[in-house]
């Protein structure tokens, strides 16, 4: 990293709401097919594959990842890349519930990168909910945003 | 079943990552990113000359290990960290060792490995048993 004097600061886009309006449901033939597609059998006991916390809260967020990108005043065909994830469960994911996700952008910071030269890191957080509001999971996402037009 | 730290867990290996599963994960994910799907695309792109697989399949892979060593057990947090891309073809295995004990809670650390390309994915997790 070194000095950013030279260049525009970051697009502020904290505090970008990304509540959904949409209902997402995992299906019980969607879970076995995902879980075959990555070598699992389905689990017995009606819980989903958790790796749902992430295709939930992206599925059913207020805006699509190409949306995210542009209240960042980022391109989604200039290559976002996803740089960490992580997750905290309440309870676990189950077959045929309905959710609903609510969340924000947290920050937008630019940084230069050896590797990537010129880079806003973004990171939001994304909640999934039962219908009647109790929280599922919360979910904090961190993408890179290289950002060619600065390259020097 | 018994649990000590430094433990290490039963590996999770996926001989080949499969293209046809990114066209499926394109669907539940509600991204058609042709990186994903198109190998033109991603030779275009200048990424190299394999379709890339999409990081929350690399993600469930270190889930499915975790499931796997803690069978009963309940993820209740974890993080991950993406180093690099995994590729159509690609053999992969994940591994991981216990870090800590606290309880019911045991804390592990786990990284999905790529032959011939090092580690590419890495994080920690609790688990529930």
């Amino acid at each position: 990293m070194s000095d950013l004097d030279d260049l525009p600061p970051a697009p502020d886009a904290a505090g970008t709401s990304l509540d959904g309006d949409k209902v997402f449901t995992i299906t019980a033939e969607e879970n076995a097919a995902l879980c075959r597609s990555i070598g699992v059998e389905p689990a017995a006991d009606g819980s989903a594959h958790p790796i749902y916390y992430y295709i939930a809260t992206q599925v059913a967020m207020g805006k699509t990842v190409a949306g995210v990108c542009e209240a960042c005043e980022f391109d989604v065909e200039d290559g976002p890349m996803m740089g960490s994830s992580g997750v905290r469960f309440d309870v676990s994911l189950k077959v045929g519930e309905n959710y609903r996700v609510t969340g924000e952008i947290l920050s937008l910071v630019r940084k230069r990168s050896r590797k990537l030269g010129v880079m806003d890191v973004l990171t939001y957080r994304l909640r999934l909910h039962l219908l009647d509001g109790t929280q599922v999971l919360e979910t904090d996402n961190v993408w890179v945003l290289p950002r060619k037009e600065f390259a020097a | 079943m018994s649990h000590a730290v430094g433990d290490m867990l039963p590996p999770f290996t996926i001989e080949s990552v499969s293209p046809h599963a990114m066209q499926q994960w394109a669907v539940f994910l509600a991204d058609p990113n042709p990186i994903h799907l198109d190998v033109e695309v991603v030779k275009a792109k200048g990424l190299g000359d394999r379709v890339i697989n999409q990081g929350p399949i690399n993600v469930a892979y270190m889930m499915n290990m975790l499931m796997r060593a803690f069978p009963g057990g309940r993820i209740k947090a974890m993080d991950s960290r993406f180093l690099d891309n995994v590729y159509g073809g690609d053999r992969a295995v994940v591994t991981g060792k216990i870090a800590a004990i606290e309880g019911n809670a045991v804390t592990c650390e786990f990284s999905l490995d790529v032959d011939g390309r090092g580690t590419v994915n890495s994080g920690t997790a609790t688990v529930e048993i």
